[in-house]
């Protein structure tokens, strides 16, 4: 008892200790550096937004950047608290489709006076509609576009003849609905599927069906002139029987889609319990590359026609805050980060394609290895969707969308049903965003 | 009988060894995952040994990121804030239980009241009220924080170790000629040293654990606790750097696993005594 008194004793004197020096190292500089939050997390582009940093700050000593790492699934909390506090970072990485909903709340600066014209001009212009609000302000500037793409595992292909899609001959959705059934098999017919033709990460689905049904002619939002309302027509189940036809009727989807999420089902594609991995973000890639056995051979597919080959994007975006003081210094940063050498380094290590043109002309883009070459040329087929700008939005995704879907792929309910829950606690929610009076 | 014994005990044994396993089997799927690499983990296999062990998830975390200063601070904050909760909690609960006030049972059920608020109705004005002493940022500001998130609950399990005591044993004290301070010292304190192990231990994990007041709070990277760092192995969408989260959450478990070695005397009979007697 004596001697654990002891180590506690000492623990406490030392961590008393250590307080006060920690105390005494901590003074504020004289002069602020400006304050970046990066929502990098994988090594290489932790250590690629650090390399970006450090040569800003090598070549301006009056005007020093603070790089601090967030945390995808704490930033909102993190930013938010910050914009009420006004405690605020000076420029901060996020996406297109949270900063709609903080520039409808008053919290980010307008960084079109800005912008300069050569970088205005570069970027593409759906990745510029993804934070441009119909008044012109736009919210953040985008530099990652993120798409959806289609994984397969190209020696499971040849062992059953299927010949993959090409960018001159993509696929349909019949057409990869019929290849997953081929490619569903019993193994050792012990009367239980081994191997599934196709996998989905439908944990949180919204996004894949929103961006998805696009290409079928869905939109679920409709704008109404005043406000935005929620209908899921023809068009939007489509997608959704698909999926739950797969599942349950043709059984070519692993189960295991639905409580899964896309980087969750990578592990089944590598030991070929499925053949195809379907709606997983072009990042997937990554895991792919670095991470896969050394035997497994894979491709990324163009995107699935539907009605069209149009697809919705999102974009990862730096913005600043409205009560940053310093949002000229900020936005000359943001140049310098976002520059078209950069963007490459930003998006060639978060494998996700970079919204410059200039980027996208570079032998890196364009290379078979990776996907590069079918992944970027995505860039035609990309929409926005009619959400955007929708007041309540992300609310709507956590809290009807994911849960109804949810449901709907655990076989609970029909499409049918899941439409009509759909439409009413939608719009419940979004009434709320109305008498708020948020407008894009 | 005595074959009906054996098979009862036996029957409880058994529950007791699963439930064991049950619990253990999160923490030892961290510890393989740890030293697996990052292929093995990705390969799809169910397999709790690597099969190929490596260190480097280890060498990723201590090189990499700043997991250890992390930790410092987390063990800077989680220490001083336990001292203080117990300097407060051990004088406030006597004073509770000895000098009874009409008040003490308002002040008993304020302090269960004060539980049910949630951290997210609190942060704005709290943050503001820091941010005005000039707190936000700070270590001092963190183990303030902690130190009224922890003490109500704290001061609750001293109250029910307090009374405990039987009051006959300070008035044969007082009898021999102690006076009060020396009571609380040489009588009291003694006994009532697992209480305060128990509370200690359950004031230091609860800061060693808290995180969205160091991720709201702490601005500096420097000054980042071990959770906020811990959080930043993750990415969008599930995904997660898997072997170095696990190597991190190895290291970091480390010294509340020490800690509760340590004081886990105390701890039980701490509980116990709070609860039977209390």
């Amino acid at each position: 008892m004596k001697r654990s008194l002891t180590i506690v004793i000492l623990c406490a004197a030392f961590g008393i200790g250590g307080y006060w020096w920690m105390q005494r190292d901590t003074g504020l500089p004289v002069k602020q550096p400006l304050r970046f939050v990066s929502l990098a997390w994988q090594e290489r582009s932790i250590a690629a937004n650090k390399e970006i940093v450090a040569e800003w700050n090598a070549a301006h000593p009056e005007m020093q950047v603070e790089y601090i790492q967030g945390t995808w699934n704490s930033a909102h909390d993190y930013l938010v608290t910050a914009f009420e506090t006004g405690d605020v970072p000076d420029i901060f990485h996020y996406e297109s489709s949270i900063i709609v909903d903080y520039a409808m709340r008053g919290y980010l600066t307008d960084l079109s006076p800005y912008i300069s014209p050569s970088m205005k001009a570069d970027i593409l212009d759906v990745a510029w509609a993804t934070v441009t609000r119909p008044n012109g302000e736009i919210g953040g500037v985008p530099f990652l576009i993120e798409s959806l793409v289609v994984l397969y595992n190209a020696s499971l292909f040849e062992q059953e003849g299927i010949v993959p899609p090409t960018l001159e001959h993509p696929w349909s959705w019949d057409d990869l609905r019929a290849a997953a059934r081929r490619l569903t098999k019993d193994l050792n017919n012990d009367g239980v599927t081994d191997q599934y033709g196709a996998a989905f990460g439908l944990r949180s689905s919204a996004n894949i069906v929103m961006n998805t049904s696009i290409s079928f002619g869905g939109s679920f939002f409709v704008n109404k002139g005043d406000h935005f309302a929620v209908e899921v027509h023809d068009e939007e189940k489509q997608l959704l029987q698909t999926i739950v036809d797969m599942l349950y009727t043709e059984k070519s989807a692993a189960p295991a889609s639905i409580g899964e999420s896309g980087a969750g089902m990578i592990p089944a594609l590598f030991s070929g319990r499925c053949a195809m991995l379907i709606g997983i973000g072009a990042w997937g890639r990554q895991q792919l590359m670095e991470n896969a056995p050394k035997d497994f051979r894979w491709g990324v597919m163009p995107a699935l026609k539907a009605k069209t080959q149009m697809y919705g994007a999102s974009t990862q975006t730096l913005s600043v805050p409205k009560r940053s003081p310093r949002p000229k210094e900020a936005m000359q940063f943001i140049e310098f980060m976002l520059n078209t050498q950069n963007m490459a380094r930003l998006a060639l290590n978060d494998w996700m394609i970079p919204a410059r043109r200039s980027c996208l002309t570079m032998p890196e883009f364009r290379d078979s290895i990776g996907g590069w070459d079918i992944t970027t040329a995505a860039v035609a087929t990309l929409g926005v969707g009619s959400w955007l700008g929708a007041p309540g939005y992300v609310e709507w995704k956590s809290r009807v969308a994911n849960p109804v879907l949810q449901e709907l792929f655990a076989g609970r309910m029909n499409v049918e049903a899941a439409a009509q829950r759909i439409e009413r606690e939608s719009n419940i929610v979004l009434s709320r965003y109305r008498k708020r009076g948020d407008v894009w | 009988m005595t074959g009906r014994k054996h098979i009862s005990a036996l029957l409880i044994h058994g529950a007791i060894i699963l439930y064991v396993v049950f619990l253990l089997f999160p923490l030892l799927w961290v510890v393989a995952t740890s030293f697996k690499p990052t292929a093995e983990i990705y390969s799809g296999e169910l397999t709790i040994l690597p099969d190929d062990g490596t260190l480097d998830h280890y060498r990723s975390v201590i090189n990499g990121q700043q997991v250890l200063r992390s930790m410092g601070n987390s063990f800077i904050v989680g220490v001083v804030s336990t001292v203080l909760v117990i300097l407060l909690a051990v004088p406030s609960a006597y004073a509770m239980v000895r000098y009874t006030s009409v008040i003490n049972n308002a002040i008993l059920g304020w302090i269960l009241v004060s539980q049910i608020f949630p951290v997210i109705l609190v942060m704005i004005p709290l943050y503001v009220m820091l941010r005005h002493m000039g707190l936000t940022d700070t270590l001092t500001g963190l183990t303030l924080v902690y130190v009224v998130w922890s003490l109500p609950f704290v001061l609750w399990m001293m109250h029910g170790y307090v009374k405990s005591i039987p009051l006959e044993l300070e008035e044969a004290a007082v009898i021999d000629g102690a006076s009060r301070i020396q009571v609380i010292f040489q009588v009291l304190m003694p006994l009532l040293l697992p209480a305060i192990g128990a509370s200690a231990l359950f004031s230091f994990i609860s800061a060693w654990n808290e995180f969205f007041f160091a991720l709201v709070l702490m601005k500096s990277p420097a000054l980042a606790t071990l959770q906020v760092e811990l959080a930043r192995y993750t990415g969008m969408e599930g995904q997660a750097r898997t072997g170095p989260l696990a190597a991190a959450s190895v290291i970091a478990t480390i010294p509340s696993v020490l800690l509760f070695i340590l004081m886990r005397k105390w701890f039980t009979t701490g509980l116990v005594s709070g609860a039977l007697k209390g």
